[in-house]
């Protein structure tokens, strides 16, 4: 009984014919947050007491870091459910993640260094925030190149699945960097236990973007996955079915 | 107009950090297009060659 919902949910037409349906939900919300958490975060939000208008950037900052873990993450926990039970949908998921993740910690990184320009006095630090985020960026270019160097997609799905669980232990690294070792970079002022560290004018855009921003990656997963699923296709009958309504 | 253009000085870091940002969420959405689109290309040329096993 358990199973059959898992077949279901697994079967590339049902993926497929789903995720298609999906992407608005989830792109509308996203859209609509994203514009929202703009305005609140460049207009509504009042000047930092330090930093004044300069605090702006982690409206567009804090949202590809959290990208660039979460992205990773969910790569990671796709690509062990593909090895290990086998799922072609799984890997089609984790090969979705990659370019979406890479582009958002490229982001995170550069958005960071114009922000550390003007507050540290510097563009780059070798820090162990700094380095552990460029580090992912190579895991994820890695897991790229590795892909691009089979032709055949399964042998690709498996062998890159590795890379990408060998390297989630990057992330908790990048998370409790800023604990674990001195740092330039500021501690967690919303991931964090207790009560955030900022008032609800500047939290508020800043969930905003951070669950825009996440919605945003399920609607790009969802476009990529149906490429991905289709490409990894065999059987006629349902190709047919799916480009032939 | 001008104030909000200026951001208090920090206008040459929160603008290129928003513009950067919003470059590779409008490239996200292209290549995800592009590679759905692709994708449909080619299943529709198996299809157009091969029998029930594309």
């Amino acid at each position: 009984m358990a199973w059959t919902w898992f077949h279901r949910l697994a079967s590339p037409p049902h993926v497929y014919r789903v995720a298609g349906r999906l992407t608005p939900w989830l792109a509308w919300p996203a859209t609509l947050l994203i514009v929202g958490g703009l305005i609140g975060g460049l207009v509504l939000a009042p000047p930092d007491y330090q930093q004044g208008d300069g605090f702006r950037i982690i409206y567009v900052h804090a949202p590809s870091a959290w990208m660039s873990l979460m992205v990773y993450t969910t790569m990671a926990v796709a690509a062990a459910i593909g090895l290990i039970w086998r799922m072609k949908v799984a890997h089609a998921v984790a090969a979705s993640c990659a370019p979406i993740g890479a582009s958002f910690t490229f982001a995170a990184l550069v958005t960071g260094s114009l922000w550390g320009a003007p507050m540290w006095g510097t563009y780059w630090q070798w820090d162990p925030r700094l380095t552990s985020e460029l580090i992912l960026l190579f895991l994820y270019l890695g897991y790229m190149g590795l892909r691009s160097a089979f032709d055949e997609v399964q042998r690709a799905d498996r062998v890159s699945a590795v890379l990408a669980v060998v390297g989630v232990v990057n992330v908790p690294i990048i998370h409790y960097s800023v604990v674990w070792w001195n740092s330039l970079h500021q501690a967690p002022s919303v991931m964090r236990l207790g009560e955030p560290t900022m008032p609800p004018s500047m939290l508020v855009p800043l969930l905003m973007m951070l669950l825009g921003f996440t919605l945003f990656f399920g609607a790009l997963l969802l476009v990529r996955l149906r490429g991905e699923v289709l490409s990894r296709e065999r059987s006629a009958s349902w190709i047919r079915e799916a480009l032939h309504p | 107009m001008r104030a909000f253009l200026d951001m208090g000085g920090y206008a040459a870091y929160v603008w290129p950090s928003y513009a950067l940002t919003l470059t590779v969420m409008v490239l996200n959405i292209i290549w995800a297009r592009r590679l759905l689109k692709r994708s449909r290309k080619e299943a529709l040329r198996r299809l157009a060659i091969g029998g029930t096993e594309v």
